[in-house]
């Protein structure tokens, strides 16, 4: 016995790296399936675990759908979400976004410096005029929710915004691109190290 | 080596008598006591070849989609090295080890893993040979990637030691890593490019840049000569070709088709009856499916790769057997590891429909494909389907408007899930 035991541990001694992930839940709803796409950047479930790829797993559908149809358009400029939407748009939207809907989301497990977190919070009075003390937003007014999003996806958007490289033209976001012109970048990142942080 | 406790090991060992067998001989390695049905088979089982991009990624998604079927994944290799990002192993911009993985995420998912190699499939019978045992499978998914053709190069075979390939990423790409090191500056670094069609196509001309990044700043005197038996840059020409203005030390041939190598003179002849001279030498070989496909009959007339169903991706020569990843030809896909992962998805769903009774649901694949063009940019192309008459056809494909560092962060993004996704 004991033989065997060393055996088999000789070849778990060497698994480390991943621990079982989050589950993609079941495979038979209509959407789990056309979403399988998606895992690949944003993670399994849309938890994505990487700082720049956005976690969309819990997100709203409205939020979602347009971020889809913008992508898609060209209207929000991205080389690799373009494709990618179109995917989605053959595929049936309103399946893949009530998908996403319905997982539950985790907040990032990126970690980032409390340091900047504690800036980012002094930084975020405007802010939290429409996204709210809890960094939640407000569907009613189409504000989307920031608590717990990648860090490194919060302030790249903030960057577009600033640059006017996202979705020029709409309306939707113009007036937090006129509050981004007056921001420092390094502010930039302690506003996205502060939202990523809330939980 | 780490003591378990009975406890763990009886976790480890699990339901089925031949689990216990098929953990120790995971572990033996060599000549294991593998003999005849060495673990018989008590419900529905799929049995995966190749723990590569494809084949973990399926043997995960079968057991999520129906965690009532017994997966058993066959894979020579303990750990999973990435083959996207290696080439940045040879700048030294990345260490293999953060490319380096096991597979205990999927073991959590409750695949069983067998480290060992398939010898032969036996599809009338539905079984896998292992050693001198088999397994037998329900469905079988193949997923072996690719084999080198060493005899399209005349001295290659005799020569594989000193000769490296780097082509699937391991003790060669840190041995290349070394070679490139070690050479003198001044000196001169050959890479040649296979014929289409080959692993990773833009894979030869991001490593084109990261040696040619490395010696610009470690070995300025030095050149990189990229002799490709391609007309012209197989993938993202345009981009590559904008970064290599960067690289005044590259010098690329098209159409130049290495056909022999002596490593005694240090010396590779092409097509044309150039003789060339290096100092380090990088010879990525012509390519087919491998091994296990060709001695499976799975592959076409060409002797090269697999043709197979656009929806589920059954072979189109043996039934219940699917081939997925790089191996596979027919579909409008390039040979990528995100297509390989999308492919066991897909596949895995569809195995899953299959092994209950269902039709499966169309799904096509997606390909996100950066390349790292210096230590700190990266450039991309993505490729988008629809499935469309029961074949997979292109939506678009979009490259970025140029090279950024923007793009490297979502490469590392990309890679971050994607990894998760394989084997998380």
């Amino acid at each position: 016995m004991r033989t065997t035991i060393r055996l088999v541990a000789g070849s778990l001694s060497l698994m480390t790296g991943f621990a079982a992930g989050a589950s993609a839940g079941p495979l038979d709803v209509p959407g789990a399936t056309k979403a399988l796409a998606c895992s690949a950047c944003h993670g399994p479930g849309g938890q994505s675990p990487s700082s720049t790829i956005p976690i969309i797993a819990g997100l709203a559908p409205w939020y979602f759908k347009k971020a889809v149809e913008d992508y898609a358009t060209g209207r929000r400029p991205s080389p690799e979400m373009e494709p990618y939407a179109k995917y989605v748009r053959e595929a049936g939207v309103d399946d893949v976004a009530a998908y996403f809907a319905a997982q539950s989301r985790q907040p990032t497990a990126v970690a980032v410096d409390a340091a900047a977190a504690a800036r980012g919070r002094v930084a975020s009075q405007q802010c939290v005029v429409c996204h709210g003390e809890s960094g939640r937003g407000d569907p009613a007014r189409s504000i989307p929710d920031l608590s717990g999003q990648a860090p490194g996806y919060l302030r790249n958007q903030m960057l577009l915004f600033k640059a006017d490289r996202r979705s020029p033209g709409d309306q939707a976001v113009k007036t937090v691109k006129e509050l981004m012109k007056s921001v420092p970048d390094d502010t930039i990142a302690d506003l996205a190290a502060y939202y990523s942080s809330l939980r | 080596m780490t003591r378990l406790t009975r406890r763990e090991f009886l976790r480890t060992s699990g339901r089925s008598a031949g689990l216990g067998l098929l953990a120790a001989a995971g572990v033996a390695g060599c000549a294991p006591a593998l003999k005849g049905d060495f673990a018989p088979k008590t419900g529905r089982r799929v049995v995966v070849i190749g723990g590569g991009w494809g084949g973990a990624t399926a043997a995960k998604y079968v057991r999520l989609g129906d965690p009532s079927i017994e997966v058993v994944l066959l894979e020579p290799n303990r750990r999973f090295v990435s083959c996207p990002f290696s080439n940045l192993v040879l700048s030294g911009v990345r260490s293999i080890d953060s490319l380096t993985f096991g597979y205990g995420g999927l073991r959590g998912h409750g695949v069983r893993i067998l480290h060992a190699s398939a010898s032969a499939v036996e599809p009338d019978a539905r079984r896998v040979r292992v050693g001198e045992g088999y397994l037998q499978y329900d469905r079988l998914i193949v997923s072996p990637g690719v084999e080198f053709q060493w005899e399209q190069v005349d001295g290659l075979a005799a020569a594989r030691d000193r000769v490296l390939h780097a082509w699937k990423a391991g003790p060669q790409t840190v041995d290349l890593a070394r070679q490139l090191e070690a050479m003198p500056d001044g000196g001169v670094f050959v890479l040649t490019v296979p014929p289409v069609a080959y692993r990773c196509p833009p894979g030869p001309y991001e490593r084109a840049c990261q040696v040619a990044f490395y010696l610009k700043t470690k070995k300025p005197r030095s050149k990189l000569l990229v002799l490709d038996a391609n007309a012209n840059v197989v993938s993202k020409a345009g981009l590559f070709r904008a970064a290599w203005k960067d690289y005044p030390n590259l010098e690329y041939r098209a159409s130049n088709k290495v056909v022999k190598v002596d490593p005694s003179t240090r010396e590779v002849t092409t097509e044309l009856g150039d003789r060339v001279k290096y100092d380090v030498v990088n010879l990525i070989p012509p390519q087919r499916a491998g091994t296990i496909a060709v001695q499976a009959d799975l592959v076409g007339t060409d002797k090269r790769w697999c043709e197979v169903n656009h929806l589920t991706y059954e072979s189109a020569k043996q039934a219940n057997v699917h081939v997925i990843g790089d191996s596979t030809i027919g579909l409008p896909v390039p040979k990528s590891g995100n297509i390989a992962n999308a492919m066991g998805k897909i596949c895995a769903v569809a195995v899953v429909h299959l092994l209950n009774g269902k039709e499966p649901p169309p799904m096509a694949p997606g390909n996100t494909c950066y390349s790292w063009v210096n230590d700190r940019e990266a450039i991309a192309v993505v490729n988008a389907y629809k499935v469309e008459g029961g074949k997979v056809v292109q939506i678009e494909q979009k490259l970025t408007p140029g090279q950024s560092a923007e793009w490297a962060q979502n490469a590392v993004g990309w890679a971050t899930g994607i990894w998760q996704d394989i084997l998380g």
